[in-house]
């Protein structure tokens, strides 16, 4: 559909739906619109969750939305999900130069050498997924995760393989996971950001790169939820401006845009009047949207956090359940903090302390509220971590592990995915991926399949060539979803 | 190549034709739209342009080799698809027979398969795509109504409409035209009194001569820097993880230079691609060169850095295609394009030719900088003197200090040792290039990784006495990063480097060492990065190296153990080995024979003279050094100390450098684009289907500039007169932003695309040459430009044939300007660093490493929105939220969204309430200085209303306007400021942040 040929009257009324059905993100004219390309299959036109340019889904849907656990740094898989008795065998001595040559690394030198699993591990759930101690919460869950050890990258740095994870390219510029979904069939938030992004831990090296809408309409960027202040920027009125104050300066404001519109009749100054009517529904849902006060003790304890908690990764993974009550399309919390280059079991200890029982409490809240089967839920982060020991006096670091992008762990839960099994093998030194191997495109492509849609046809047309999330790659995990 | 108006006449749409018509019919496929994508996507990895993967010696990229005899039967029989072998094997039944091979290769579809036997029913004609011929000029058609025409763009345009039933719109009214061009040409609206001036001026030529005000305007400049930057990717950060500033904003303020100069956009290119190869090059030529250094710059620790290199030469191969070429080189980076006529070879050729540069910073200080450095070193000199003789060695000095001196005086020389300069016969490195220098040290330049190996093979030393021990000195170097002595230039200090190991050798048995001293203060056996020891211990993360700041000048010293003659050739091996590149940049090696050598902080070249001289003028050069580091003397120098804070940063900007012949750098194709996989070398050239056109190839950067603007490309005339038909007009000519290859829009206009490229290019007299300003001047003159806004007629929805005005939203930067101006509150000042106008703070929490937002106070915080600090990873968020680019991707046109969160920005952000507050007071004063306490009267009260709309607007409200605006304002009469919530309001409407 061609947004900037029709009115937004025009365009209701062509896609049958009503407001609460168009995303807030989508529903605006862009004149980058007309450029969108895509070959839909458009089998399923009357399904009310393709509001985008694809026009209908190329499958049929087994979510409607996505909450993507993203914990920046990179978590040690070696010490948390990967359990390699080997590496406590072999501690202390090098690894076999057949193994590590031609390998790149940030910091270490080749010859460095092995270090044991910091943690015991032990088998949880019927399922019998292997976790570390420091999981306990997660154990709790373990029949309801897909637990896949066998992912790996292309990237070794933390910037760009956070970038590729989320845009399917190292490099700044493309749009994002969230950006491509929300452009592809829209969202069903009405008086709500499509695609949100919430921020806990630490420093975050991908940057805005990892929300941006790259070559996509500027409505599709990912909205920063804000740790201080406003959630949303600007969505509280200002010192010194009530709310009547506001909706009469909105009154007069339509009054004088109406004036033009009538004497001018462009499509453009209508979706002006509507722009700002949406924003002030915005500005009176945002307070709602913090407002905990509804939860109860249980809910709060379960995640183990308070309603005077702020900014916590508990916090936010509550205030995912509640994005996602409100049809957020994509909601992506980071939880940053991961870099362990030094002291991996301190480090992960503390990590593991922060993050372990708001991501079981999501997974279990979403169950009972009966969420899960229509939420996909992912946790990872952009590469793993050397079986090899990282020291260095310069630097002042000791027992702590590397970079590695050839092999680390993701969990998925929730609709359509097949729980309770892990997926992948590596090596006996936690290397390699030895069986089911898992690019980063290929989760890329599980996750757009989830919602229904074929990562080889979401396309956009920008500078003269088609592109898409997954590039030239990318293939659905089949024993994920199958 | 062909070239023939046969091509044009099946590109360019007959004048009768309906605005949507252009594309081709269903029965006789276009080859460059519709044909070559399929050949290419099947059939050129066997039968293109590869000779080494040709197979059965067949071709289907050029006309010729498909209708080759391949023994009786043609690939292609033109005319008779039933006769051509290409149709009968990829239609194939039989998998033997089919092509392409089906173990290797989808079939083509049923589709495919029809559009080929359409094409070969047609004739099969290989025809040039339209832009890649060259621009003809043609006569403006003579149109019926012709009074309506001001100029040929006017004759071009009406006859397209009047082709298509439609007619140009009313002309705008003054107060409409006024605020448009001035936002138009100078990104700000007139002032009232201008806006006054305009209206009542009666002058046949008023609207001309306001025009070349504007024009000369140096406003101007700042207005149209911005679209320029957008495509430069400008950003005041390196961008990726640390995202840590670096300062091009001279480049910046270059660009707006020339363009209030008018520099002709041929030289102008010239210089931003290749300005440090121009004969004599001017300081601000190699300043022009800061347009490819706006690449990103990953400073993340671990890195590869000659990775991320290969991925900033990938962004100035698809720049340079963009801006100059409108081409998409980007898939000819992976493989052969399957749409252009790029292969993957000509992308790495085309690299090559950009490739041969050094990437250092050079000093960019203005005039005002120079000069207060110059009298502030005057100063301390003199000061600095004025102690010495006052206060350690005039007659009138006190005698203890002058014993004081003496004492460390005796000291530095009982402690100096004789040493002697040892210059390499030969200096190699597994990286860098290492030039001896004429004073015998070693300069470093050109790529380094984070463990390179600097291998000197130094010659016989002729001593009485055995050596006893080697000093390397650490020196600073105007070339090096943030002038040395080391080459990091990422991650960690800029200029650091870390020695990790030292070996010396000779007649290849290893020469015994053992740890000495440094200059280096605290370098105790424990510190890991200054302990001369460090060098000597087999462990690579522990060396020698200098904290602190950048630029100084420090010495390390390793004894021979035992001392011995050096009366053979001998070899000095050092390992720099860190998380980045850590090679010394600049550096000398000497050795001594003296028993009691040590590191001593004392200048070189003041140890050298005081073993050797004994002068008046050594005695002050010493005296001043004694001022300078002695604690003693610390309350002597604190004036001075005081003077030298004072001294300005040098202002280091970005350029590119070609490489000396002795370190060309070696290009290769990389297979799928990936750097991990370089293959064979590539020659530096044009890509293969431009070759044709002219006899000079280009064989460096400077003349591939020159031939980038020369009349052999055919792109850079139409690209540059479409981008500036799009400021002005919303979209081009060709409306595909950034592309005019075979997947681009056509031209609407293609004649007048091609009279205004030929016009613009041509060097004559009567020519345009080249001229932005003449260009732009042309289309604000013309009737097209000067008619009225308003919804375009049913048959041309997207008003591709312009019979009304385009309506659209400012970028985000005018938004804020013509704000700011309307209030009286923008600053008029040119040039600098960048200005950090208020923002929230968690827009820059988000941002790795929380940096901080300096909020600008005074002047700075209203500068031109262009001078805002562009932080990439964390980029203004008022100007995002209205599609302004991050820096990351050469943007050749902005999105224009509407979103809530453009509502709640300019509602609610405070930046822009205070400009509200500003505007009102502003209209306040402006009618009278009534102030909030006194009641004003209503017709005052109307008089204020009238004049912030006609500040913000420029037109006049109508009454019914006034009314509702000052029903409002009543309404909120119990508000503190009533008049900054009208401000607000009108800051918010449609008018104020679209076009008139």
């Amino acid at each position: 559909m061609n947004l900037k040929q029709s009115t937004r009257r025009q365009l209701f009324q062509s896609c049958g739906i009503g407001l609460g059905k168009l995303s807030l993100a989508s529903l605006l004219a862009s004149d980058l619109a007309s450029a969108a390309s895509s070959d839909s299959a458009s089998s399923d036109t009357a399904n009310p969750q393709a509001s985008g340019p694809l026009g209908g889904l190329h499958y049929p849907a087994k979510i409607k939305r996505v909450i993507y656990l993203f914990m920046a740094g990179a978590p040690s898989q070696l010490d948390l999900f990967d359990h390699k008795p080997k590496l406590t065998e072999l501690e202390g001595k090098p690894i076999p130069p057949s193994v590590i040559a031609g390998q790149r690394y940030a910091f270490i030198q080749s010859n460095a050498a092995v270090l044991s699993p910091r943690f015991k591990f032990q088998r949880h759930g019927d399922c019998g997924a292997e976790l570390a101690e420091t999981l306990p919460h997660l154990a709790g869950v373990a029949d309801d995760l897909a637990i896949i050890r066998s992912v790996h990258t292309d990237q070794f740095n933390h910037a760009p393989a956070q970038i590729f994870v989320n845009t399917g390219s190292p490099i700044p510029g493309r749009p994002a996971m969230g950006s491509w979904l929300t452009y592809g069939i829209g969202s069903e938030a009405a008086d709500l950001p499509g695609f949100v992004v919430l921020k806990s831990g630490g420093n975050l090296s991908g940057g805005a790169a990892m929300w941006s809408n790259g070559f996509l309409p500027g409505q599709h960027q990912g909205v920063p939820f804000r740790s201080s202040g406003d959630p949303i920027l600007h969505v509280a009125n200002p010192d010194g401006i009530s709310r009547q104050t506001q909706r009469a300066s909105l009154d007069l404001l339509t009054n004088l845009n109406q004036r033009r519109f009538d004497a001018l009749h462009l499509g453009g100054i209508q979706s002006r009047i509507e722009s700002y009517e949406m924003a002030y529904r915005m500005q009176a849902r945002a307070p709602e949207l913090m407002d905990f006060s509804g939860e109860s003790e249980d809910t709060l304890a379960m995640y183990g956090s308070s309603r005077d908690d702020a900014g916590s990764f508990a916090k936010n993974c509550l205030l995912a359940r509640r994005l996602a009550e409100r049809g957020v399309r994509f909601i992506q919390l980071y939880h940053a903090g991961w870099d362990h280059h030094s002291n991996v079991e301190a480090g992960l200890k503390t990590q593991c302390k922060q993050v372990d029982q708001g991501c079981a409490a999501l997974v279990k809240d979403l169950k009972q509220r009966g969420m899960l089967d229509e939420t996909l839920v992912v946790w990872g982060g952009e590469f793993g971590r050397t079986p090899m020991v990282e020291s260095s006096a310069a630097l002042g670091r000791s027992l702590g592990r590397d970079h590695h992008p050839q092999a680390f762990t993701m969990w998925m839960a929730g609709g359509g995915i097949r729980s309770g099994q892990t997926i992948g093998k590596t090596d006996d030194l936690g290397f390699h991926p030895v069986e089911d191997a898992v690019h980063v495109h290929d989760i890329q492509a599980t996750i757009l399949h989830q919602l229904g849609i074929d990562h080889e046809r979401l396309t956009f047309t920008y500078a003269g060539r088609p592109f898409r999330l997954t590039d030239v790659h990318g293939q659905v995990i089949k024993k994920l979803v199958g | 190549m062909t070239v023939g108006c046969s091509v044009c006449v099946g590109i360019y749409p007959a004048t009768a034709e309906s605005p949507t018509t252009t594309a081709p019919t269903a029965s006789n496929p276009d080859f460059n739209r519709d044909v070559r994508p399929i050949l290419a996507k099947h059939c050129f990895t066997c039968h293109g342009p590869d000779e080494g993967a040709r197979e059965a010696g067949l071709r289907l990229d050029s006309q010729a080799g498909s209708r080759a005899d391949l023994g009786g039967y043609q690939a292609i029989a033109p005319g008779e698809s039933k006769a051509s072998e290409l149709i009968a094997r990829v239609a194939a039944e039989d998998l033997d027979l089919r092509m392409p091979p089906a173990d290797s290769h989808p079939p083509l579809s049923p589709d495919d398969i029809d559009t080929l036997r359409r094409w070969i029913d047609g004739g099969a004609r290989y025809t040039t795509h339209w832009s890649f011929v060259p621009p003809q000029s043609s006569q403006p058609p003579e149109v019926a109504n012709g009074d309506w025409c001001r100029g040929p763009i006017d004759r071009f345009v009406l006859q397209r409409m009047q082709a298509a039933g439609l007619s140009p719109s009313r002309p705008a009214d003054k107060h409409a035209l006024v605020r448009r061009v001035y936002l138009d040409l100078i990104g700000v609206p007139p002032t009232v009194e201008q806006v006054h001036r305009f209206v009542t001026d009666t002058h046949p030529e008023s609207y001309e001569r306001l025009v070349d005000r504007l024009l000369a305007s140096p406003d101007y400049g700042e207005r149209f820097a911005r679209p320029w930057l957008d495509l430069a990717r400008y950003s005041d950060t390196n961008g990726y993880e640390k995202d840590r500033p670096r300062t091009i904003w001279p480049y910046r303020d270059w660009v707006i230079d020339a363009l209030n100069d008018d520099q002709p956009f041929d030289q102008f290119s010239i210089e931003q691609l290749a300005g440090d190869m121009l004969p004599a090059a001017t300081r601000e030529q190699r300043i022009a060169t800061g347009f490819h250094r706006n690449t990103m710059l990953n400073e993340e620790g671990g890195i590869d850095p000659l990775e991320y290199r290969f991925y900033a030469m990938v962004d100035r191969v698809a720049t340079t295609g963009t801006v100059w070429m409108g081409v998409t080189t980007g898939c000819a980076q992976c493989h052969t394009h399957k749409y252009d006529p790029i292969t993957h070879t000509d992308y790495y050729a085309l690299m090559a030719l950009m490739d041969n540069a050094n990437e250092p910073e050079m000093n960019a200080d203005p005039a005002a900088v120079i000069d207060r450095r110059q009298r502030l070193e005057h100063q301390i000199e003199q000061l600095e003197q004025q102690i010495v003789q006052q206060e350690i060695l005039g007659d009138g000095a006190p005698a203890a200090a002058r014993q004081a001196f003496e004492a460390w005086r005796s000291e530095q020389l009982q402690t100096v040792s004789h040493w002697q300069t040892v210059a390499p016969l030969a200096a190699q490195s597994t990286m860098p290039l290492l030039s001896v220098q004429d004073d015998g040290t070693v300069l470093a330049s050109g790529d380094a990784t984070k463990r390179d190996v600097y291998t000197l093979t130094m010659p016989a030393v002729e001593t009485d006495q055995p050596i006893t021990a080697i000093r390397i000195e650490a020196l600073p170097h105007a070339s090096l990063p943030a002038k040395g002595p080391g080459l990091a230039f990422y991650e960690g200090r800029r200029g650091d480097f870390f020695l990790s190991e030292l070996k010396l050798s000779s007649s290849d048995s290893a020469i015994g060492l053992s740890a000495g001293t440094t200059s280096v203060p605290g370098a105790d056996a424990k510190n890991g990065k200054t302990y001369p020891g460090n060098v000597l211990d087999s462990e690579g993360s522990t060396g020698w190296s200098i904290p602190g700041d950048a630029g100084q000048a420090q010495r390390l010293v390793i004894r021979m153990d035992p001392p011995r003659k050096l009366d053979e050739s001998w070899t000095v091996e050092m390992l720099f080995e860190r998380h980045y590149v850590a090679g010394l940049g600049h550096f000398r090696i000497d050795v001594t024979s003296d028993p009691n050598s040590v590191a001593m902080s004392l200048p070189s070249s003041l140890q050298q003279s005081l073993v050797s001289d004994d002068t008046d003028e050594l005695q002050t050069q010493l005296a001043t050094q004694y001022l300078r580091s002695a604690d003693a003397v610390a309350d002597l120098r604190k004036s001075i100390d005081r003077l030298r804070k004072q001294l300005p940063d040098d202002v280091r900007t970005l350029v590119m450098q070609e490489r000396p012949d002795a370190n060309h750098r070696v290009t290769r194709r990389h297979h799928r684009g990936e750097y991990l996989q370089p293959k064979e070398a590539v020659t530096p050239a044009i890509p293969d289907v431009f070759a044709d056109s002219t006899d000079q190839q280009p064989t460096d950067r400077l003349e591939l500039a020159r031939w980038l603007v020369s009349p052999a490309n055919p792109l850079v005339g139409r690209v540059t007169v479409n981008r500036a038909w799009r400021e002005f007009f919303d979209h081009g000519i060709v409306r595909t932003a950034g592309d005019f290859g075979t997947q681009s829009d056509p031209p609407t206009h293609p004649q007048l695309l091609d009279q205004l490229a030929t016009a613009f290019t041509d060097d004559s007299a009567l020519g345009g040459r080249w001229s932005i300003k003449r260009l732009h001047r042309e289309i604000v003159l013309s009737s097209t430009y000067r008619q009225a806004t308003g919804p375009p007629p049913a048959t041309d929805p997207m008003n591709r044939l312009l019979s009304v005005f385009p309506y659209r939203r400012y970028d985000a930067e005018r938004i804020r300007d013509s704000f700011l101006s309307a209030s009286g509150m923008l600053s008029r000042q040119i040039g600098g660093p960048s200005v950090h106008p208020p923002q929230p703070e968690s827009v820059i929490e988000m941002a790795y490493g929380k940096p901080s937002w300096p909020t600008s106070t005074g002047a700075d915080r209203y500068r031109r929105s262009l001078y805002t600090f562009s932080k990439r990873t964390a980029p203004f968020a008022a100007y995002t939220t209205f599609d302004a680019p991050s820096g990351e991707l050469c943007i050749a046109r902005r999105d224009r969204s509407t979103t809530p969160l453009q509502a709640l920005t300019l509602l609610n952000d405070a930046m822009y309430l205070e400009i509200a507050q500003g505007l009102a007071d502003q209209a306040v004063r402006d009618v009278g200085g009534q102030t909030a306490d006194e009641q004003e009267s209503m017709s005052t009260q109307r008089r204020i209303a009238r004049r912030l709309f006609q500040r913000l607007l420029v037109r006049s409200p109508s009454e019914s306007e006034l009314d509702a605006i000052l029903d409002f304002y009543q309404s909120q009469s119990e508000h503190e400021q009533p008049w900054m919530l009208v401000a607000r309001v009108l800051m918010n409407t449609d008018e104020a942040i679209t076009t008139p």
